[in-house]
C-alpha cells in the first residue's frame, strides 16, 4: 500500500482454503488478498459459490472441521490470526471482532429476553450488572429503538424484523469492536427498512470509528454504504478498488456483466433481461487458466494457459484479467 | 372482457386464541385480521405484482385465492365461478386451473424423487390428464429449456437456477390458466434472476397465462408486471398499471419504497423519501390511516379518520387522505 506508516486493521494475504470432500479437495478460496483500513467500510460482492462464507469463517476462525488452510495469512491488528492460541482467539471474537448475521431470527435466542442476551454478550467486561444494563439501554437507543426499557424485557418474537436486526447490530457493537463483519444483514428486510439500516450502520461507524466488512450481493447497497469493494468469483478476487473505480469503470469482464445484469440499472422496461450464460466451474476439478474464461466473451488464447494474477494499475484499482490489463 | 380472477372485498382472519370462551366474550383480541378488504382483477395473459414486506398479508391473500384458507368475507371468482369448497368438501373450481410456484424451489422438491417423478406426480394425482406421462415430462423439460437428461437427476444435483426451472415446469404440468409465483427470484443471484424472469414472461406469451407475482424486489416488478399493488398491513395502499406507478406514485409509502431502491452507482443522488419508525403489529393496528405512524406527511385527519379509496383514474387507486401531487403535473 502507499501508506506504509499505518498498517491496515485486517490483512488477508494470499489466503487459500480447501475442503476435503468425498470427491476430492474442493478449493474454496485461492490466493485471496485484500485489506481493510481503520475506519473503512469494505464491501464484498459475489454470487453464491464465490467463497464469501468460507472467507468470513476463516477470518473469525470458525471453519468447518474438513477445511484446510493451504496457504496465506490473515493478520488482524498486526497479529496472525491463524497461529493464535484458541483462548486468545476466543477473547477476540465478540469483543474486537463482531458479527451481524443475515437472519436475526436465527441469531437471536428465542427463549431468552433481549436484555438477558445483551447482558450475556458483555461477559468479557468487568462491570456490574446495572452498569451493563445501562449500556444495553444506551446502545438500543443509539440504533434507533423506541422505548428501549420495554424492549429489554421482551423476547425476539415480539419485535418486528427491522427491529430484530437493529438489536443484532446493537449487540455486535456493545463491546465496541474494531471490526464489524456484516453478512447480508439487510437481505430479509424490505427496501425502506434496508435503507434505514444502512444509514444507521454508516452513522454508527462514524460514531464508533470501527471498520466494517460488509458482505452482500446487492450492488446498490454496496455502492451506497462502502468505501471500497472487492469482487469475488468462484473463490478468487477478480477485481477490487474504491466503489467509484469499480462501479464507474469496471475492468473485469465479470464485474461488467454483473453490473449489466442488475435490473436496477435497466430503467427502461424490457422483457428480455441480460444474464451471464454458463455455470460456475467445478471447484474440485478446476480448469486451467482463468476461472471466468468459459463464461467470458473477451477470452483470448492466453486465458486458457495461465491464471491471471490480481495486479494493481497503480491507483489501487486491481484486476485479475489479461485482456483488461492490455486494453487499459 | 371480464377478468380471469376477480376478487372483491376479501377479508381473512385467523383465530388468535383457541379458547372458545375468549371468542364468545371477545376478551383480548381473539382474532388477527391479516387481509382487510382487498379487491383485484387479473386477466388472461396479464401479470399482477403484489409488493409488500413480510407480515403484510401477501401469503394469506394467495392462500385465500387458492381456497386454502377460508375467507371471512368477500368474493373470489375464477372464470366466473366462486372459489371455495362445495357441499362435499371438494375445492371449487377445479384446482388444476390455478398453479402455485413456491418460493424455495429446493425445499418444495422432494429430495428422494427424481425429476421425472417430480414432474409426473401431478398426472398420478389427476389421472386422465395425460395419456403418456413420460412424454409429458419431456414436453415440460423442453418448455423450460432443460435437456431430457435432467429427468434422471435428483433435486440436490440441480443448481439454484435449474431447480427454479423445475419448479416452473411443475406448475405448468396440468395446463393452468393462472400461475401464482411466490418470490420467484428470492435467493437467486442477479445473473440467474434475469434467466428465470425471461423464462416466465416467454411462457406467459406462448401459453397466454395469467400471472400473479409476489415479491419485494421492485426492480423485478418493473420488468415483468403489467399492474402492481402495494400491500401494507393487509390492505392495498396503491394499485394500478406498473408503468404509471413507477412514474407517478401517489401514496407516500409507494413513493418511499421506490425511492429507497439503492442504485449500483456511488454518485447516484436520488431524492429520497425516508420513513421512520417500525411496522406496527397486526394486533395493535393504528387508528385512522394505518400508515400514519410512519408517514412523513402525516396530518391530524390521518390519525383519526380512516381514508376511503380514491380512484385517480380508471385503473389507478390509492388509499390516502392526501395523495402526493403528481410529479409531472
Amino acid at each position: 500500500m502507499s501508506e506504509p506508516e499505518i498498517a491496515p486493521l485486517l490483512e488477508v494475504d494470499r489466503l487459500s482454503v480447501s475442503y476435503d470432500t468425498d470427491r476430492g479437495r474442493l478449493r474454496a478460496l485461492r490466493s485471496v488478498s485484500f485489506d481493510i483500513g481503520r475506519g473503512e467500510i469494505v464491501g464484498i460482492v459475489g454470487e453464491s459459490g464465490c467463497g464469501k462464507s468460507t472467507l468470513i469463517s476463516a477470518v473469525i476462525r470458525l471453519l468447518a472441521s474438513n477445511a484446510r488452510l493451504d496457504d496465506g495469512a490473515i493478520r488482524f491488528d498486526g497479529e496472525d490470526l491463524m497461529s493464535l492460541a484458541p483462548d486468545r482467539m476466543r477473547a477476540l471474537r465478540g469483543a474486537r471482532l463482531a458479527m451481524v448475521f443475515q437472519d436475526p431470527m436465527t441469531s437471536l435466542n428465542p427463549v431468552l429476553s433481549i436484555g438477558r442476551q445483551m447482558l450475556d454478550v458483555q461477559y468479557q467486561r468487568k462491570a456490574s450488572g446495572t452498569d451493563k444494563r445501562e449500556r444495553s439501554l444506551a446502545m438500543l437507543q443509539k440504533v434507533g429503538i423506541p422505548d428501549p426499557e420495554r424492549r429489554l424485557r421482551e423476547y425476539p418474537h415480539q419485535l418486528s424484523g427491522g427491529m430484530r436486526q437493529r438489536v443484532a447490530i446493537a449487540m455486535a457493537l456493545l463491546m465496541e469492536p474494531a471490526l464489524l463483519i456484516a453478512d447480508e444483514p439487510t437481505t430479509a428486510l424490505d427496501a425502506t427498512l434496508e435503507v434505514q439500516i444502512i444509514h444507521q450502520l454508516k452513522a454508527l461507524q462514524a460514531d464508533f470509528g470501527c471498520s466494517i466488512l460488509f458482505i452482500s450481493h446487492h450492488l446498490g447497497v454496496i455502492a451506497e454504504l462502502c468505501d471500497r469493494v472487492v469482487v469475488m468469483y468462484a473463490g478468487e478476487v477478480v477485481e477490487s478498488g474504491t466503489v467509484r473505480q469499480v462501479f464507474h469503470e469496471p475492468r473485469h469482464p465479470y464485474t461488467r456483466k454483473l453490473l449489466e445484469c442488475d435490473p436496477a440499472r435497466i430503467s427502461e422496461r424490457t422483457r428480455q433481461l441480460p444474464i451471464i450464460a454458463g455455470a460456475l466451474p467445478d471447484l474440485v476439478e478446476l480448469p486451467e487458466g482463468c476461472v471466468f474464461r468459459t463464461r467470458c466473451d473477451r477470452a483470448v488464447a492466453e486465458c486458457a494457459q495461465r491464471r491471471p494474477a490480481l495486479e494493481d494499475a497503480g491507483d489501487g484499482h486491481r484486476v485479475a484479467c489479461f485482456v483488461a490489463r492490455s486494453t487499459s | 372482457m371480464s377478468a380471469l380472477l376477480e376478487v372483491r372485498d376479501l377479508y381473512v382472519r385467523y383465530p388468535r386464541s383457541r379458547r372458545v370462551i375468549n371468542q364468545i366474550t371477545g376478551r383480548g383480541a381473539a382474532w388477527v385480521d391479516v387481509v382487510e378488504g382487498v379487491s383485484l382483477d387479473v386477466s388472461r395473459g396479464e401479470t399482477l405484482a403484489i409488493i409488500g414486506e413480510s407480515g403484510s398479508g401477501k401469503t394469506s391473500l394467495i392462500m385465500a385465492l387458492m381456497g386454502l384458507v377460508t375467507a371471512r368475507r368477500g368474493d373470489v371468482r375464477f372464470n366466473g365461478e366462486a372459489v371455495g369448497r362445495n357441499v362435499r368438501g371438494r375445492l371449487q373450481p377445479d384446482r388444476r386451473r390455478i398453479a402455485m410456484m413456491f418460493q424455495d424451489p429446493a425445499g418444495s422438491l422432494s429430495p428422494r424423487m427424481k425429476v421425472r417423478s417430480l414432474l409426473a406426480e401431478p398426472y398420478r394425482i389427476h389421472p386422465g390428464v395425460a395419456d403418456d406421462p413420460d412424454a409429458e415430462v419431456q414436453r415440460l423439460l423442453d418448455l423450460v429449456g432443460l435437456s431430457p437428461e435432467f429427468a434422471d437427476r435428483y433435486a440436490h444435483q440441480l443448481s439454484g437456477g435449474q431447480a427454479r426451472r423445475i419448479g416452473v415446469a411443475r406448475s405448468l404440468a396440468l395446463h393452468p390458466d393462472l400461475i401464482i409465483a411466490d418470490e420467484p427470484t428470492a435467493g437467486l443471484d442477479v445473473s440467474i434472476q434475469g434467466d428465470v424472469l425471461n423464462l416466465l414472461s416467454g411462457l406467459q406469451e406462448r401459453l397466454g397465462l395469467a400471472l400473479i407475482v409476489i415479491t419485494h424486489n421492485l426492480n423485478v416488478v418493473r420488468h415483468i408486471a403489467d399492474r402492481m399493488a402495494i400491500m401494507y398491513l393487509g390492505r392495498f395502499l396503491e394499485q394500478g398499471p406498473s408503468e404509471e406507478i413507477f412514474r407517478h406514485a401517489r401514496h407516500p409509502y409507494t413513493r418511499a419504497l421506490l425511492s429507497a431502491n439503492p442504485e449500483p452507482d456511488p454518485d447516484a443522488r436520488t431524492e429520497r423519501l425516508e420513513l421512520t419508525g417500525e411496522v406496527p403489529s397486526l394486533l395493535a393496528r393504528p387508528s385512522g390511516c394505518e400508515f400514519h405512524t410512519r408517514c412523513p406527511f402525516v396530518q391530524d385527519d390521518c390519525r383519526a379518520v380512516f381514508p376511503s379509496p380514491t380512484r385517480l383514474d380508471t385503473e389507478h387507486q390509492v388509499l390516502c387522505h392526501f395523495p402526493l401531487p403528481d410529479p409531472d403535473v
